[in-house]
């Protein structure tokens, strides 16, 4: 099933992430309303939207936090979502999946226990997906650290000796410990402060060059998504209203809500009056 | 906006009519080896909008709080925090409490931590009134209305309860209760960041309309440079408890003159910056248990010299530029590499 030469023999442009006609409602609100996306090899694609938009939900059907009411998340073309369907609830099927998606979450002061080391963190998800080979963890382990930027000082430290950018890049070390295809990070920069965010920011666009692995970001910040997707989808109460490479939804937004969301990005000579009254008529 | 009253004063530095005034003060708490605060100089004109910024345990915080004398057990403070020419850190219990419910008021950062679930926003509303007796009961309910539909909401909000409103609307309802008491000075401690994009500019829209209509001064606490820079007549820039830049917005955002600021401005993801890496800053703020001896930045900045790590710089005029205030030993000698990291053609 999990054949390795299948996965290579897929070539480069093929989607490693493929979602198509995703719903999902919460008794009468559609939080996810016919959701379709794409995510190349290595790709990133950004979803950006306010609260309410259906973004994390989104996330979390891709994850398997979630289920979806109907749709379809395919990773490197094998069924995921399962509502109903074959795919396995078994332990060795859900290893299985979460070795395909892994996730960052925004806060890293709760995503973390508290009582685990960081070292201890990394060896008990190596031990569950990888189980023998003691002497590989630890080698790993150093490793894994070394591409977040932690050494071994931070190995023994519990989350609460670390800064918020520590932890999230322990988080970070966490997720890649299982080398997954796709990696969604749901605000993981978002409670970052602005030069801690700058610095992981820039560690997770090396980590996809040096790895390719594939990223589903999702933010409300436009500035992150110019910085670190390729392609971008603007979601609005559940619907994708605008989707398209990054550097064009930017500079030539096509959907009014996009429009405004660019405007509302405070900078000098801006005019919030003028963004609530066009916020009112949309 | 209101940059006329300001500028023209005898006073080269500094704001007439100072609603707030700090002068020099230092905030120690126990068990840390420098003070969080450590010589704050800052003040606010009547009308005046301006913004402190700064990352987390810069000190902005603290700075706020200590307006109205809301300070973690322990601390010890010393220096000036005058309100309309009354000192805050000395005053008498009771005029402490007639300086929280009329003279200033804070808005917090996230409205459904400060407001009671179980209480309707008009109770919310009028408490501090009724409690200080200043207002009969009818009043009270009357003005609270009246703040409602000031600040977009209807009457009708007054019967509800705080889990039947939307986030934006409660910020509205928090700015409402702030000006309940008709203060000459609001404090924002990051009021947008809990918010969405959208809601935030309604918000920033509404905190304008307003200090035009009641005269109010605003203290704009925040992390957001751009923000801040969006908002307010003018900016300070805080670090490790000290003030490293202050001066009028515009100039601020595009000639920096601190080499933090300027830091800070190239690490955000901005839409106009050139695509590609951020120009990170290297390592963190210094923690409490450090003593510094030099400029608390020296250690993450790029051009940093012996006499940075050596002695404290202290805030100095920029020659040419009224209002301006820069901590920095080089800041002269950088002010053209400064602006050339930030400006992008």
């Amino acid at each position: 099933m999990s054949d390795p030469a299948v996965q290579d023999a897929l070539s480069a442009a093929e989607p490693v992430l493929e979602v198509t006609g995703l719903h999902r409602a919460f008794g009468s609100v559609r939080a996810v309303d016919d959701v379709s996306f794409t995510l190349a090899r290595g790709g990133s694609l950004g979803i950006v939207g306010e609260s309410g938009s259906g973004k994390t939900t989104t996330a979390r059907i891709v994850v398997g936090l979630e289920r979806a009411d109907s749709g379809r998340v395919l990773v490197c073309g094998r069924d995921r979502a399962g509502h109903g369907g074959r795919a396995g609830h078994g332990r060795a099927e859900r290893l299985r999946r979460a070795r395909e998606v892994q996730m960052v979450f925004q806060d890293p002061f709760l995503s973390l226990d508290p009582r685990t080391t960081v070292g201890g963190v990394l060896r008990e998800t190596l031990r569950l997906h990888f189980p023998g080979d003691r002497a590989g963890h630890e080698r790993r382990t150093g490793e894994l650290l070394d591409q977040v930027g932690l050494g071994s000082r931070e190995a023994g430290a519990l989350p609460r000796q670390l800064s918020g950018g520590q932890r999230q890049r322990v988080a970070i070390a966490r997720a890649l410990a299982v080398e997954p295809t796709v990696l969604v990070l749901d605000e993981a920069v978002a409670a970052l402060d602005v030069s801690v965010q700058a610095q992981i920011l820039n560690l997770l666009a090396d980590i996809r060059e040096q790895t390719g692995i594939g990223y589903l970001f999702i933010t409300h910040d436009l500035g992150v998504v110019r910085c670190v997707t390729d392609d971008v989808i603007v979601m609005r109460n559940g619907r994708i209203v605008e989707a398209g490479p990054t550097v064009g939804v930017l500079a030539d937004p096509q959907h009014p809500y996009t429009r405004l969301l660019l405007d509302s990005v405070p900078r000098p000579g801006w005019d919030p009056r003028q963004i609530a009254e066009a916020r009112r008529a949309l | 906006m209101n940059e006329g009253p300001m500028r023209e004063g005898p006073m080269s530095e500094g704001p007439m009519n100072p609603v707030l005034d700090i002068r020099g003060l230092r905030l120690h708490l126990p068990k840390t080896a420098r003070p969080v605060l450590d010589g704050v100089d800052l003040t606010v004109a009547e009308r005046e909008t301006v913004a402190l910024v700064g990352e987390s345990g810069s000190g902005k915080t603290l700075t706020s709080r200590s307006v109205l004398r809301l300070l973690p057990p322990g601390a010890t403070t010393e220096g000036v925090v005058d309100v309309q020419g009354e000192s805050v850190l000395t005053m008498d219990p009771a005029r402490l409490r007639r300086l929280r419910t009329h003279t200033a008021a804070m808005v917090f950062q996230d409205p459904r931590a400060a407001i009671n679930p179980l209480r309707r926003i008009g109770d919310f509303l009028t408490e501090s009134l009724r409690l200080n007796a200043d207002l009969p009961a009818a009043d009270a309910d009357r003005r609270a209305g009246e703040l409602l539909e000031a600040v977009g909401l209807s009457g009708r909000a007054l019967r509800q309860y705080p889990g039947q409103l939307s986030g934006g609307m409660l910020q509205r309802v928090m700015i409402a209760a702030a000006l309940m008491g008709d203060p000459v000075l609001i404090l924002a401690d990051e009021p947008t960041t809990a918010l969405d994009v959208t809601t935030q500019a309604e918000v920033v829209a509404l905190l304008g309309d307003l200090r035009e209509r009641f005269g109010t001064g605003l203290l704009f606490v925040t992390h957001d440079l751009g923000l801040a820079a969006a908002i307010s007549d003018r900016v300070y820039v805080m670090y490790a408890g000290r003030i490293a830049e202050t001066g009028p917005a515009e100039a601020l955002f595009n000639r920096p003159r601190h080499p933090y600021t300027a830091a800070l401005l190239a690490s955000t993801p901005r839409l106009d910056a050139p695509p590609g890496r951020l120009a990170a800053i290297d390592g963190r703020p210094p923690s409490l248990q450090e003593e510094l001896t030099g400029c608390p930045f020296a250690p993450r900045c790029a051009f940093a010299t012996q006499v940075c790590t050596e002695e404290m710089p202290p805030p100095l005029p920029v020659r040419g530029e009224p209002n301006r205030l820069v901590a920095c030993h080089h800041s002269d000698r950088l002010a053209d590499q400064l602006a050339g990291r930030t400006v992008h053609e």
